[in-house]
This record gives structure tokens, sequence and C-alpha cells, in this order.
């Protein structure tokens, strides 16, 4: 059912472009030629995949698996051959531009970021070193403590390998961040040390609840499948002043405001009363004891 | 006082004075006891529903998120307002020493224990978590008119039944010594035991004046502060209709209107029933009905303070709860309350006809009718209309109608608070007789005798 309604979908978008049908499409020479900008590394390609993931994954599909949207014409996958045949000017063009039921991005995603979308795509070209593998994650243990007196935060990670042995994870970024009521505010991140180690400073300028204390989640990236390390109540940064709801003074405010004068009052009107009770029932008594007279 | 020296003739008219101001202690008759009968059941039926809403909880009654103070706080407010008559005569008229109100002050006085009482036990019905009361005087906050107002309820409870009981010490005497086998013994056990050994000398009877002295003071700024207090429960808010500055007149005023009206219909009940044509006479008919067109006239002048100049205004929130009362879903009970609770009364009871006993009756239960649908419409409109739009609710939040159970223990406070009035008539003279005989000119020395017979 849901595909038909995809299919529905689709054939309503493309029927426009049945005229292109047939047609290549040629990127003018300049334009073909013009190198990438953005380094191919591996925070780029993961940028570039995060991009790819919302904007073009729902025509294109995923990498490699073959799933594109049965458009008119296809949408071509990422590691087909239809596809890295395009030189990086190409592909920049292409999705700059666009054409028929290929939308442009000029205007919806920057410069930058379209240059890191190519770099996501070179990642499964086969003349390039491939950076950003489709691993299934590693599972990983955390360790962290934290001393408060400076502020740092200790990390020791591990992982397991094949043998189902723990050894120590090197040169790997471990996340910092601070957990809101709103999910985490990143903080920063560290690389492990050669042992496995890595200290983490919490800015002095932080600022946490009304005591003073926050919480850091220390987790790892997702290539890793690791438990998040989460310390609880550190008291390491300044305290969060909150005005006071109530002022001083106000008649309904609460037991801790209330006016002196209005409790005297309260306590001297409710006590002459019950006292002045409390003498007829003394005349009460002296009623009785009159009776024995 | 013309004092009547032959002490045959005094002791005869004692003797008369007894018989009749007893006769409703004495009298066993299968009236008396359907009545009862009739009151108990009402009383059982309405504690059935108070169970069934404290086992499924407040849920069954018709008050949700916007409306959560339904019939059971107006019926707070109304018996609160009952309750204040006890001060005004057997308090206030009396300091001003305003003779002819001495008969009349115990009925005032009961009403006021029964009124009181009630209002106190329908506050705990209201409550979701009745068992959580405590919490109120363990957490309580000073700066809360809420807390105030428990403090003054059971102050004035407390005062009104101190102020029923001492002028009650030398007719307990009375009963104890002169009724004999005419009541079960345990009932004169009781007598015996609250008279205190009551000998009737001098000393007794100035210590007796003496306490009601300090009681009929003291329940002055109580009485005051009790309504005043229980107005300050609304006007404390910012909602429109209830923040009002005349709130705490305007609710004393209203009160000495219903308990006037109360105390009228009791004492036309106690003539009729009990035979006392003779003790409340026509003249305290016209009397009471002299004083309720006074206290009317003065409630009147405070409900056109609270209605025409915010309706000269009409401030926006303001504007949408008067034209709700004046022209909207409250506008019939609106217009009852005020044309047959105030104008009605007042002009008919300009005349003196209209203030004999049966047609001043007949006024009255229509003005106590409305006192009640004025702290309906006091204490329901304004909640229906709160400041921030009402929005993505269910239907039912939106208006407010007593459901069945509400109605069931609503029933059960107005009989609840009868079968006190009647506990109390049943068990203690309607008229202090003691008071009564000496206004007669019966000396103080015939009391302490026995009779012969």
């Amino acid at each position: 059912m849901y595909k038909r309604i995809n299919l529905f979908i689709a054939v309503l978008f493309v029927l426009p472009a049945f005229q292109v049908i047939g047609q290549d499409w040629v990127v003018p020479a300049e334009n073909s030629a013009i190198e990438n900008p953005q380094e191919y590394t591996l925070k780029n390609v993961k940028l570039g995949k995060d991009l790819y993931m919302v904007n073009c994954k729902s025509c294109h599909g995923d990498p490699g698996k073959n799933n594109p949207l049965p458009l008119v014409p296809v949408p071509p996958d990422v590691v087909s051959d239809q596809m890295q045949s395009n030189s990086v000017g190409d592909l920049y063009y292409k999705m700059s531009i666009g054409k028929g039921a290929m939308p442009q991005f000029e205007t919806t995603i920057s410069e930058d970021n379209r240059w890191r979308i190519v770099n996501f795509i070179m990642n499964y070209n086969s003349n390039r070193k491939q950076l950003l593998e489709d691993k299934p994650p590693v599972k990983a243990q955390l360790l962290a403590s934290i001393n408060e007196d400076d502020g740092t935060v200790n990390v020791f990670a591990e992982y397991e390998d094949k043998g189902g042995d723990y050894s120590k994870l090197v040169d790997v970024p471990v996340i910092f961040s601070l957990k809101k009521t709103f999910g985490n505010l990143e903080l920063g991140e560290c690389i492990t040390n050669e042992n496995g180690r890595s200290d983490f400073i919490i800015p002095g300028s932080l600022i946490g609840n009304e005591e003073g204390f926050v919480t850091i989640v220390v987790s790892l990236g997702e290539d890793y499948e690791a438990k998040d390390v989460i310390l609880e109540n550190a008291k390491i940064c300044m305290s969060k002043e909150v005005p006071k709801l109530i002022r001083q003074g106000v008649i309904w405010s609460t037991n801790d405001n209330l006016p002196m004068w209005l409790l005297l009052s309260y306590i001297g009107m409710v006590g002459g009363a019950w006292l002045a009770i409390g003498y007829v029932v003394f005349q009460i008594i002296k009623i009785r004891k009159y009776s024995k007279e | 006082m013309n004092k009547i020296e032959s002490p045959e003739e005094s002791r005869k008219l004692l003797d008369k004075i007894f018989k009749d101001l007893t006769r409703s202690i004495v009298k066993k008759d299968e009236l008396t006891r359907f009545w009862f009968f009739i009151l108990l059941m009402f009383i059982g039926v309405g504690l059935w529903g108070w169970i069934i809403q404290v086992d499924r909880g407040l849920g069954v009654t018709g008050m949700r998120d916007y409306v959560s103070w339904g019939i059971y706080i107006a019926n707070f407010v109304f018996f609160v307002a009952v309750s204040l008559i006890g001060f005004l005569l057997s308090s206030a008229m009396h300091l001003l020493k305003i003779d002819w109100v001495k008969p009349v002050s115990r009925v005032a006085e009961q009403i006021a224990i029964a009124a009181v009482g009630l209002a106190g036990i329908i506050i705990v019905m209201d409550m979701g978590r009745p068992d959580r009361l405590l919490n109120v005087f363990l957490h309580g906050r000073f700066a809360s008119p809420i807390v105030w107002d428990l403090t003054v309820v059971t102050t004035y409870l407390t005062i009104s039944v101190l102020l029923f009981y001492i002028p009650l010490i030398p007719d307990l005497a009375l009963l104890r010594d002169r009724l004999g086998s005419q009541v079960p013994k345990w009932q004169l056990k009781v007598y015996s035991i609250l008279s205190l050994g009551w000998k009737g000398n001098p000393k007794q009877f100035k210590t007796v004046y003496h306490a009601m002295r300090v009681l009929m003071i003291l329940i002055i700024p109580v009485g005051l502060s009790i309504h005043t207090v229980t107005s300050w429960l609304f006007a404390s808010t910012l909602r429109a209709g209830w923040d009002s500055t005349i709130f705490g007149p305007y609710f004393v005023a209203g009160a000495f209107v219903a308990g006037t009206a109360a105390v009228i219909i009791v004492m036309y009940v106690y003539r009729v029933r009990h035979g006392l044509k003779d003790y409340f006479e026509d003249k305290h008919f016209n009397q009471m009905g002299k004083l309720l067109v006074f206290v009317s006239l003065l409630y009147l002048y405070f409900n056109v303070n609270e209605f025409l100049v915010p309706g000269y205004k009409m401030k926006l929130a303001e504007g949408i709860h008067l034209s709700n009362l004046f022209a909207g879903d409250y506008a019939p009970m609106f217009w009852f309350a005020q044309i047959f609770g105030l104008f009605i009364p007042i002009i008919l009871l300009l005349f003196k006809f209209f203030r004999k006993p049966l047609p001043i009756t007949i006024i009255s239960a229509f003005v106590l009718v409305s006192a009640w649908f004025k702290r309906y419409i006091i204490v329901i409109p304004t909640e229906e209309h709160p400041f921030l739009p009402i929005q993505n609710v269910p239907e039912n939040f939106h208006h407010y109608a007593p459901t069945s159970i509400e109605i069931m223990i609503m029933l059960f406070s107005f009989f609840a608070a009868i079968f006190i009035i009647s506990v109390l008539s049943k068990l203690f003279p309607v008229i202090t007789i003691w008071e009564y005989a000496e206004e007669k000119g019966i000396d103080k020395k015939y009391l302490s005798e026995t009779p012969k017979n």
C-alpha cells in the first residue's frame, strides 16, 4: 500500500521529466573541471553524510543498497557507475542546478555543504581511499571520573577485540556534553592517547543549577557501542542565580516570606480570642465551685 | 419590669412558664418520632452519597478543572452566613439593651451552632482526601485566608456553644429539679451533669452574667471576622466578580438577611408546634420584620455598590461576568434572588400586615431560598470565566452543574442542620426560662425552690 502511494506521488512529480528522458546531462567543461575546495577528510565526509541523509536519501536511497525512489529516470545509487563516472565538478554542478525531477540545491544548501556532499559521494569512488566505512559498531567500554578541584574529567576507553578481550582504545574522539532538561548540550571532545586515556577540562564559565551542580555525559562516537558515562551532580561550575519569584512583603507570599506583622496579628488575635474563651471556661469552673458553698 | 410581690402568684406564674417552655421536651408523640425519622433518613442518604464520593473521588461531582468550587462551597458560604445571626441577635442587640430580643436569642444561638457546625463539616466533604485534613493544621500557611477561615470558624463554633451553654446552666438546674419522671433517667443525668450542681446563689448568677458579657463582647470581633474572612477567600483573588473591596461588609450584610429569615422561620415553627403563642408573640415577629427590612436595605445598598459600579464601567472580564448574570445563563437565578430575596420582601415588610407571623414566615422562606441562590451566584459563575481562554478541554469542563451525589450531600447538610436544631430544642428549652421569668417580675429565689407537686 505504502509503496503504491509512493509510486503515485513519484509519477505525479516525474511527469514533466519525460521530456528529458534519453537526453544526456552535459555539464559545461569549465564547471566540470572545478576541483573540490573542501578537503577530503573523514570529518567532511561525515558532515556530507549527514547532509545527504537529510536532502538526498529520500530519492537516491542508501548508498550501495540500490533502493532509490522508482522515478523516471531512476535516481542513481551513490555507489553506481552512473554516479561515480561524474567528476567532482560534474556532481557539484548537477546538484546545484538540477534538472527535471532532480531539484536544484543552489538556494537551499550552502556552497561548502554542497562540496561536502560531493566528498561523501567520493567516499565510494574506487579511486579514493574509503574514509567512512559502514561497519557494525564495536563494543566498547568507557570509564570516566571527575576531579572537582581542577574541573577535569579523566576518561579511559577500551574496546572488545575479536578475541573477546578488552584492550585500550587509542586515538578515538570522546564526546563530553552537559545534560540539560531537553537533550544534551555538547561541550567538546578530546582524543584518547596511546594509553586509551584522555583528560577534558570543563570550562570554568559553565553555569550549573541553583546549587552549582551539573550532570556531565561522556560518550563515544557512533562507531562504538558503549554505555554513556553520566557523572551526576558534579560541583565544578558557578551556580545559577535564580531571581525570587515572590518579592518580600507580599501578603500572599510563602511561609518563608510571611510578613512579621501578619504573623503577629494572626497569633495575637487568635491567641486573644482563645485566652478569652479560656477565661470563660474558668468562669464555668467557678460556677461549679460556688455550688458547693 | 413590674415586680410581683406575692409568692403564690410568683410560683404559679413560674410553674406556667416552665410548663409551657418544657412542653417540647416532655412531649412524646408520633409526629416528633416521624420528624426525627425523616431527618435521619435524609442524613443517611446524604452520608451514603458522601461514602460514594470518598470511594470514587471527586470525579463523581460536577466539579472540573475550571469550576473547582461547586455547591459545596456555595453551601459553606450560606451556612456561615446563616450562623452570623447568633452574633447579631444574642450579642450585639443584647449589649444594646434591646429587650424584645431576649426570647429570640436562644433560637438564634441554636441556628448559629447548627449552621457553623455544618459549615465546618461541608468543607471536609468538599475535600477529595478528607483524611488529609490534619495537613491544613500541620502545614497551613499563615498568609492564607483558608487558614484564617479555619481558625475563625473553629473559634466561632466554640464561642457559640459557650454562649448557648452558659445562659442554659440555671435552666438546666430547673429541668433537673422539676422534670422528675417526665423524661428518661439518662436525660435527667445529662441535665444534672451539665447544670454543674447549680444552687442559684447570687455569686453564681453574678458569674453567669459576667461570663455572658465576656462572650457577648468577644463574639462581636469573631463574628464579624468569620464572614469577612469567608468573603476574603474570594476577594483576595483577581477573578472577575470576586475582586471587590466591599466583599467583607457585603457578605456580613447578606448574612444578617439570611440569618434573620432563618430565625423567623424557626420561631414560627416553635410557636405553632409547641404552642408558644404567648412567648413568640406577634410583637416579636413584628420587630423581627422591622429588623429584616433594616438588614435587607443595608444589603440592598451593598448590592447596588457591588453591581452598579462595575456594571457602569463594564471592564472586559468584569463585563463578561456581569452580562452573564444580568442577561445570560444565570439571569433567572440572579433576578430571582434579587427580586424575591430583596425587593419584594423590603416592600412587603413595610406594611404591618406582612409582619404578622404567617406572612412574614412565608416571606422569610423566600428570602432564605434566595440567599442560597445568591451564594451559588457568587461562587460559580466567576469560575466559568477564567482570564485565560478555555481551550482543548472536554465539553463538561465548560459549564458546571451539580450531580446527584452533590445534591445528596447538600441535602445531608440541610437536614443535619435541622437535625441539630431539632435535637437542641428537644433537649433544652427554646427560650431562657430564668431570664424570661425575671422579665415577668419573678424573683430569683423562687427559681431554686423545688415545687411540691
